[in-house]
């Protein structure tokens, strides 16, 4: 009565699967297959790939590697690449000597993404732009040269610093914005061997290859990501503005760090989120901050130089007024705070 | 035992926290099929070609256009002007074309991807202004669905003798249901033994209705069983008829089952929402403080099609003048048609609203009425059935449904208290169109009040049976009451009673005026909000919320409560929150990563407090509950944003961008 057909069960997107020993093994296993990806806490990387936006043949769990210890070292402090958000978040010396890490950690994901959520993986996180994830769109960035629906669809996520024409996408980390105002420093090793990387040169502007969220090269490892100790990194907040309480992304976000003595600012870091496809570190606010005296009136000038560049999309042009006043908030809050006894 | 007033064990609850609750999802039939829509991608246009690309085995595939429908190619509702299938004209973006059915859902989905359309584009509006100014005529001859007019008294007379005029212009979004299950069927259809549909729906009787026309078949060939729903908020009412005729139509041409089941973007972009309204208030107030007239005028989108656009209007019309007394009174409501998918029914909600770190508090009474509107109920003419078994078990008949709202558990709480038994020898069979009669959509807070007094009634004639029998004495055990049954049965065969609906005594209603008594009876309450709102970053949010009530008797405190903190929590995402974006008529952000609900750590601790006064024809004395929340928390939460800032915001979602436009003028 029917018609047999031949079906063709796609269920799923088959791929091997390899835990790695030790980082020269794992190194080694991506440096010879190109759409091999090492697989950390898995939060965005295997969502990415069910969603059939990735789709890596060879997943090397690196999960067993030596890369989760937090520790003091000369210059300040060195976090393993696969320490956990958790962990990270709530470690005391990032509390005392970093809280805007701590801060911004805590204010993304949820508890049980960030107990799994490892710090090489968030600095390796893709936009959530609607128009990336969903398949049924083109999109430069998983596409290259197919186009980028954002720009004249709905985009009040998205960037409004950096962008190019051919992508407006922003990126979603908190604790990269908190990173670009501690001056991290990305430590990473490859088959041609280790070099570091400065947090503000690790991920990219679109340009006209979107595809390419960072410098790392496929085939690198991150072992770890060194903070150098400073008197602004101890006196440093961050602030996040979203839609709802938990589980969204920033609108915008700012991390702030003030040296401040006997009332003037010695030296100062603004980062944005939210607003570019990398954390926007801004120099242009940090100008107008240091040496000034620490006041509101110095803070809503340091909000205008951050934003001046600001170009809007259709639906975002209220983040460049939110971002200012987001800046003047965070930056009167870190400048009220007690710092080890000296204000 | 009394049952009512306490919180009973809910009668499917065991089902669901173990998994043996059966989701359309989770049933499979042997031979089955998928199924898939292929919509338009322009909003109103003309169908010139549909051509079949692509590296797709074609022949392999069930495909089903307009002119496979076998009856007539309109949904039944109200009006018959909505096809389950674009023949030539299209008239919104999401208006399904074509379908596709295979074994196969993967490929179906490549497939669907590879129907290429060539249509030509005809001038769209996708404005309520645009529509009522008739820049382009794209329904009827005026774009005009439904329009009301309600006079009293003389409101041209009372604007000179004012002390205080108070004027103000109000905008309403859509808003998502957001069932936690999509819309989802599977059907049987076939020449020989007719349309057997299981789905998740609000109102089985509406979709069997739907399917008498699409297949011209007898009232006896069509069935549609309810299966396990996850939610529905008003979101189930009028959909399910659609995705229904479409499963149907392709199981009918390719003679196997076949499952549609909607994913979430589909879901939010093609589905009916809460209508976007725009409402004019003009209040008359005298120095002593007394309301002397009031004139409202009321519009809202309907989108292309009318659906159920004329009963959403007719509700509003008369909810609009508020729970208040006052003298001159005119209002005009108008439904209008764009290029839009239908809206229809939500949990109805009328919005009439009278440092750094702001505090305020805000105010709203409101009334809601229970049941359907004006003659409604007397048309609608909804019957339940109750039968005994031999071993004195009672089950109730009735095509209402549980949607997660309690429906089979207040129905069997109000039939053991009638028949003083426990609650645990009532049964509540499975809405199924071949088994129960036509209680009613389960809408318009109608199942408590409405039906559950049916409910009451029928068993109640059950218990009349066996006295009339000499078989019941004036006061019986559940023993007694078994043996009584078991000797009706055995002497009598079987034991049924039913109940139709008559209207409580006093209640009338004139169609052609528009007045009397719209309803049998109002739930009335009073809701207060506390809000911060942060200056420097807009962010808005509510710290308290009070919701004080009168609903009648209450028959399940735990359900009651549930019913109003859900219904508050979904009107703080409706007011602050949940923003549908449009684009050429279409939902763009139709995901839940970019549609923003609230989430627990939004929500503040939600006070219920219940009045209890009962309602003389309620069941145990008890009204309707189901959308009175979704009515107040709106207002009140708008008036604490006013208290606290000064500013009068008159639309919403209240994003933060309108709250910047709002307190400009103020930064930190």
């Amino acid at each position: 009565m029917f018609k047999t057909f031949g079906i063709r069960w796609k269920e799923m997107n088959s791929f091997t699967y390899k835990r790695a020993a030790n980082e020269a093994e794992a190194i080694r296993e991506v440096a010879d297959n190109r759409s091999a990806k090492f697989l950390a806490g898995g939060t965005n990387l295997i969502d990415l790939m069910k969603m059939n936006v990735q789709q890596p043949s060879e997943l090397v769990d690196i999960n067993r590697l030596a890369l989760k210890k937090i520790e003091s070292i000369p210059t300040g402090l060195r976090i393993g690449a696969l320490a956990t958000n958790s962990e990270v978040a709530n470690n005391k010396l990032v509390q005392e000597g970093f809280p805007v890490l701590s801060e911004a950690l805590l204010a993304g994901a949820s508890p049980q993404l960030r107990n799994m959520a490892t710090v090489g993986g968030n600095l390796l996180q893709r936009t959530r732009c609607y128009y990336f994830m969903d398949t049924a769109f083109p999109c430069n960035k998983r596409v290259p040269g197919s186009g980028c629906p954002a720009i004249p669809g709905f985009n009040r996520i998205h960037a409004i610093l950096g962008a190019s024409e051919h992508c407006i996408a922003t990126h979603p980390s908190d604790m990269c914005v908190a990173l670009a105002a501690l001056d991290a420093v990305i430590r990473v090793e490859g088959p041609k061997g280790a070099r570091s990387i400065a947090i503000t040169d690790f991920h990219r502007l679109p340009g006209d290859t979107p595809e390419i969220d960072t410098n790392l090269q496929p085939d690198e490892l991150i072992v770890s990501v060194d903070l150098p100790s400073s008197a602004f990194a101890k006196r440093s907040g961050y602030l996040k503005i979203r839609d709802r309480a938990q589980y969204a992304f920033a609108l915008v976000s700012v991390a702030a760090a003030l040296d401040i003595k006997n009332g003037r600012i010695e030296a100062a870091r603004i980062a944005l989120g939210g607003v570019a496809h990398k954390p926007w570190r801004s120099t242009e606010a940090e100008k107008v901050l240091t040496g000034a005296q620490s006041n509101a009136q110095t803070f809503k000038a340091a909000a205008e130089a951050a934003l001046r560049g600001a170009v809007p999309q259709n639906h975002n042009a209220f983040k460049v007024e939110l971002a200012k006043r987001a800046i003047v908030r965070i930056l009167n809050d870190v400048s009220g705070r007690r710092v080890g006894g000296a204000a | 035992m009394q049952t009512i007033g306490r919180p009973v064990p809910r009668k499917e609850g065991r089902d669901k926290v173990t998994g043996q609750a059966r989701y359309v999802d989770d049933l499979i039939f042997p031979e089955m099929l998928y199924g898939a829509t292929v919509r338009s991608a322009v909003a109103r246009g003309r169908i010139k070609k549909i051509s079949f690309e692509g590296n797709i085995p074609w022949d392999e595939f069930t495909i089903v256009t307009a002119k496979d429908i076998p009856g007539e190619n309109c949904v039944a509702l109200i009006l018959l002007d909505q096809p389950y299938l674009a023949d030539e004209f299209i008239n919104h973006p999401e208006e399904p074309i074509l379908l596709l059915a295979h074994p196969d859902k993967h490929l179906l989905e490549e497939a669907r991807r590879n129907v290429q359309l060539e249509i030509e584009p005809l001038p769209a509006i996708f404005t309520l202004e645009d529509s009522l100014n008739r820049k382009e005529i794209i329904w009827g001859e005026d774009n005009l669905f439904k329009s009301y007019k309600v006079e009293k008294g003389n409101v041209d007379e009372v604007w000179q003798s004012a002390d205080f005029i108070i004027e103000g212009e109000y905008e309403t979004g859509a808003q998502e249901q957001l069932y936690i299950e999509n819309n989802g069927v599977i059907a049987i259809a076939s020449p020989e033994d007719g349309v057997t549909v299981w789905g998740s729906m609000q109102c089985p009787y509406y979709v069997h209705k739907a399917l008498l026309k699409l297949f011209g078949l007898p009232e006896d060939k069509i069935r549609v069983v309810q299966v396990e729903t996850g939610g529905g908020f008003g979101g189930k009412e009028e959909y399910p008829s659609m995705i229904a005729g479409h499963a149907a139509l392709l199981s009918w041409k390719s003679g196997r089952p076949v499952k549609i089941v909607y994913d979430r973007a589909e879901d939010m972009a093609s589905t009916t929402k809460r209508h976007p309204s725009w409402t004019k208030h003009r209040t008359a107030v005298s120095r002593d403080g007394k309301l002397l007239g009031m004139e409202i005028d009321f519009v809202i989108d309907g989108g292309a099609y009318a659906t159920l656009s004329a009963v959403v209007l007719s509700r509003g019309t008369i909810h609009a003048a508020g729970p208040y007394s006052c003298p001159n009174v005119r209002i005009k409501s108008r439904a209008v048609a764009t290029n839009a998918p239908p809206h229809g029914e939500e949990r109805f909600a009328e919005s009439n609203k009278t440092s750094r770190q702001k505090k305020g508090m805000g105010f709203a009474s409101f009334m809601h009425g229970a049941g359907f509107t004006g003659s409604g109920e007397k048309y609608l003419e909804s019957v339940v059935g109750a039968e005994a078994t031999a071993d004195g078990r009672v089950r109730i008949l009735a095509a209402s449904t549980e949607i997660g709202q309690g429906t089979n558990t207040i129905f069997a709480q109000i039939a053991a208290e009638a028949l003083r038994l426990d609650y645990d020898s009532i049964e509540v069979a499975k809405p199924d169109t071949g088994a129960v009669p036509n209680s009613g959509p389960t809408v318009a807070s109608r199942t408590c009040m409405i039906v559950g007094k049916l409910v009451e009634s029928a068993v109640l004639g059950l218990k009349q049976t066996l006295s009339g029998s000499g078989l019941l004495k004036e006061n019986y055990t559940q023993e007694d009451f078994r043996q009584a049954c078991r000797s009706y049965i055995e002497q009598h065969g079987a034991l049924k009673s039913y109940s139709k609906y008559k209207a409580p005594p006093g209640i009338n209603w004139d169609d052609e005026k528009y007045e009397g008594d719209a309803y049998g009876a109002y739930a009335w309450a009073v809701y207060v909000a506390e809000v911060t709102i942060d200056t420097v970053t807009y962010e808005a949010r509510v710290d308290d919320f009070v919701a004080v009530q009168e609903v009648g008797k209450v028959i399940h405190p735990i359900l009651a409560a549930g019913q109003i903190e859900g219904g508050v929590a979904q009107a703080i995402g409706y007011t602050l929150f949940e923003n549908v974006v449009w684009k050429d008529g279409r939902m763009i952000n139709n995901q839940m990563t970019n549609y923003i609900i609230p989430t627990a750590a939004d929500i503040p601790p939600i006070r219920v407090f219940f009045e209890e006064n009962p309602y003389a024809y309620g069941p145990a004395g008890a009204k309707g509950i189901g959308e009175l929340p979704m009515d107040g928390a709106a207002p009140a939460i708008l008036n604490a944003i006013e208290n606290a800032t000064g500013a009068s915001i008159n639309h919403i979602p209240l994003m933060p961008e309108s709250l910047i436009e709002a307190l400009g003028g103020e930064s930190g």
